[in-house]
């Protein structure tokens, strides 16, 4: 008979591990050397424990740190440079993955470790808690006295007949029960006692948790396969097409190439910014609208929709969210032959001072006799503080750009490419002394007959992120199943009840003992003393009672 | 002696009771949980491991250089050119197909796209070479301005025209039949308006005039 007092291990827990994993080097316990077999099973054992699973997941923290120093193959420029600045360096870099950190062989073996390491650890514990939530309690002990909870009363029934009682109570009141049967070891003890359990959900709950933890791998597996995440800058009036070369950033999950992108296309109709006008949060953003139209196929009928922050819209399994927004001076420049060299909006980026007072680049590769740049600053609402242009509102109310113009040589033929929004001024000379300042229509003429550029206007653009992840879904279910079980394995306890007559002289004693595991709440006590008081009651009138609700 | 699994399978008891308490009450049963995990483990990590590293060897591509960026493509593994209708430069309109039986190179290129500046010296050279040989170059201008374009042409001595892909919709449609992955990228089309070589990078002399060479079978 199992006593309840000392157990060999806890007996509520049924993930506890009652054995210690052989170690290589002790004495298997056939007597024999250590063989494959038992190494095996000690890596397995290694593998699946908590330590290495800490050991992988620390590792692969530490693997990602030259994923994001060192410039990666899904920027090819940024690597070629790398190579030309540390020719030494560089192809022994190249040699460890470290260009490619995500898809090196030596990454993939941590993750794939890892997820092994996690599912090796869970899927067993998952069979013990199935099985742990489908077993009897135990066996009622003998001295329920010593239990952390007893009780004990008289009554006139025999003892079969007050157990039976008892029995019906704790039946009543949702418990699980084991009786002593003929089946038992000792036939004496028949009809003598009852063992009673509840808290059953608790081990449902950590099943569920256990297995939400599984689904949410899985999940993550999903995303980071098939999934893919892309970038793209639309300027006002503008389509573009969910294609490779389209788009401004481009990574895709493991098993996602180009082909796999939805061939949709996309063009920003309109986009409209309202910003708070008065008060201490003025010139916060008070709404955004980007209206579009889109086809999900070349040539397919075209759709309007909307899109704000946080309200993506979906095409074709991706979804599309509005994550920046800005102002692209439209610029005209004329060469010193008079001919129109440049002529479109130019997207420039806000900068941190605020208010979207936003810095770009015009880069005029094609001007004669000479390449020509510009640095530029857009000021929505300009304001002259002290001699300096600030920007005091984020809508365009007076919207001006200053400009410094360059000549000389972009360095852009000789096939290294350079960010859009910077200018290499190390082959240019600069040709105005100040920045000039330009409003809507204005122009200035650069000097020595270089030519002309005028400010024309400006038009918003637009910043989408195209993300397309197959287990966002499914990792958001398990999420909430994994909290659910997790709440359930919390706040369900498992305690037994057991109940125990003897035959005495003039009648029968009844003991009844209780113990509840992570009794935090401490309402077990409270628990134990109605139940107790319940069956003394019921033992007395003679009769089962009803059961109660719980 | 069998495992509880396999005789749960052999006297089709459901799998969940033989894994169930009593089961796993006993080493063997304990044993049987941890070989199913192994199983199922080193199942996930052949998939992922055949995923990771499949999708290799497609037959009928031929790589004319260490970093697979120029290609042929064998007769019989042409992918067909998607035919596409637009304006050029000029205005004229223009259609693919009215380029049939004649071997084009098709060149996806951008004012602004510093590799593209990089190999125009070298397109207008091979075009120049070939135009007796009645190859056609096309231009495909990408995510570009007017005026740039035009001034880009100017400036380059481009002979051959270009139609205008502001939105990119020709590269979207191409991108399904190769691996287009930016802006360059220069394609031969046979004369039955198929794709027999590509260069998927800023093209050189030598790439070209080898791509051209087995397609036209005229030396460069």
């Amino acid at each position: 008979m199992t006593d309840v007092r000392a157990p060999e291990t806890d007996p509520f827990d049924p993930a506890a591990e009652p054995d210690a994993p052989p170690r290589p080097g002790a004495a298997s316990p056939a007597g024999g050397g250590f063989g494959l077999a038992d190494w095996l099973k000690w890596a397995w054992r290694q593998l699946t424990s908590m330590r290495i699973a800490l050991v992988l997941l620390f590792l692969l923290a530490l693997g990602s740190v030259p994923g994001s120093m060192l410039p990666q193959a899904n920027n090819p420029s940024a690597v070629q440079q790398y190579f030309a600045s540390h020719p030494a360096l560089a192809p022994w870099l190249n040699h460890l993955g470290l260009f490619n950190v995500f898809a090196a062989p030596w990454f993939a073996a941590i993750y794939l470790l890892l997820f092994a390491s996690l599912v090796g650890c869970v899927v067993p514990r998952t069979f013990r808690l199935a099985g742990s939530a489908r077993t009897l309690p135990p066996r009622a002990p003998r001295h329920l006295a010593r239990l952390p909870r007893s009780a004990e009363y008289a009554t006139p029934l025999p003892p079969a007949e007050a157990v039976e009682v008892a029995a019906g109570v704790l039946a009543g009141h949702g418990f699980r029960l084991r009786r002593a049967d003929s089946a038992s070891p000792e036939p004496a003890d028949a009809g003598t006692w009852v063992s009673a359990e509840k808290g059953y959900l608790r081990e449902a709950g950590n099943l569920l948790f256990h297995l939400a933890l599984l689904g949410v791998l899985v999940s993550v597996a999903l995303g980071g396969l098939f999934g893919y995440k892309a970038d793209r800058l639309l300027v006002q009036g503008t389509t573009f097409a969910d294609t490779a070369s389209a788009l401004d950033e481009f990574h895709p999950g493991r098993l996602v190439t180009a082909a796999d992108l939805g061939p949709f296309t996309i063009t920003l109709n309109r986009f409209d910014a309202s910003y708070i006008a008065s008060g201490p949060q003025r010139g916060q953003p008070s709404a955004f609208d980007a209206q579009v139209s889109y086809t999900e196929q070349p040539g397919g009928p075209a759709r309007t929709g909307h899109l704000a922050v946080n309200r993506p819209l979906s095409i074709d399994g991706a979804k599309v969210y509005l994550i920046g927004h800005g102002y692209a001076p439209q610029f005209t420049v004329t060469d010193a032959r008079g001919q129109v060299v440049y002529n479109a909006p130019t997207p420039f980026i806000a900068g941190p001072s605020g208010n979207l007072l936003s810095e770009g680049v015009v880069k005029v590769p094609d001007a004669q006799p000479e390449q020509l740049g510009f640095t530029g600053v857009f000021v929505p609402t300009a304001v002259d503080i002290g001699g300096t242009l600030e920007s005091v509102f984020p809508a365009a109310d007076n919207p001006v750009v200053s400009l410094i113009a360059y000549a000389g040589n972009l360095g852009m033929d000789n096939g290294v490419p350079q960010s859009v929004y910077q200018l290499d001024t190390g082959g240019m000379r600069r040709l105005t002394a100040t920045p000039q300042i330009l409003q809507p229509g204005q122009s200035l003429k650069l000097p020595g007959g270089r030519g002309t550029i005028t400010f024309t206007g400006y038009v918003p653009w637009v910043s989408l992120a195209i993300t397309h992840d197959p287990g966002q879904l499914p990792a958001l279910i398990c999420g909430i199943a994994a909290l659910g079980g997790l709440l359930l394995s919390f706040m369900i306890r498992r305690r037994r009840v057991f109940v125990r007559a003897r035959a005495d002289e003039g009648g029968t004693t009844v003991q009844v003992g209780g113990l509840a595991r992570t009794d935090a709440s401490g309402g077990f006590e409270a628990e134990f003393a109605s139940l107790a008081a319940e069956l003394r009651t019921a033992c007395q009138q003679g009769r089962h009672p009803q059961p109660e609700g719980e | 002696m069998p495992s509880p699994v396999l005789k749960a399978l052999s006297s089709r008891v459901p799998l969940a009771r033989a894994l169930s308490s009593r089961a796993l009450s006993s080493r063997a049963g304990r044993r049987t949980v941890i070989l199913a995990a192994a199983v199922l483990t080193a199942a996930l990590l052949a998939v992922a491991l055949v995923a990771t590293f499949a999708g290799g060897g497609s037959s009928g591509v031929t790589y004319l250089d260490r970093n697979d960026t120029a290609v042929l493509y064998a007769s019989g593994h042409r992918p067909l050119a998607p035919e596409f209708s637009s304006t050029t430069l000029a205005g004229a309109p223009m259609r693919l197909s009215s380029y049939r039986g004649k071997v084009v190179v098709l060149n996806f290129w951008g004012s602004w796209c510093d590799p593209c500046r990089a190999e125009a010296p070298a397109l207008a050279a091979v075009a120049r070479h070939y135009q007796s040989a009645g190859v056609s170059f096309l231009g495909v201008d990408e995510r570009d301005s007017q005026a740039s374009a035009e001034a880009f042409i100017r400036n380059f001595g481009v002979t051959y025209p270009s139609v205008s892909d502001p939105s990119q919709v020709i590269a979207l449609d191409f991108s399904a039949v190769v691996p287009l992955a930016g802006t360059p990228t220069t394609l031969v089309i046979d004369p039955s308006g198929r794709i027999a070589g590509a260069v998927f990078q800023s093209a050189t002399y030598s790439e070209l005039t080898a791509i051209l060479t087995k397609v036209t079978g005229k030396g460069g």
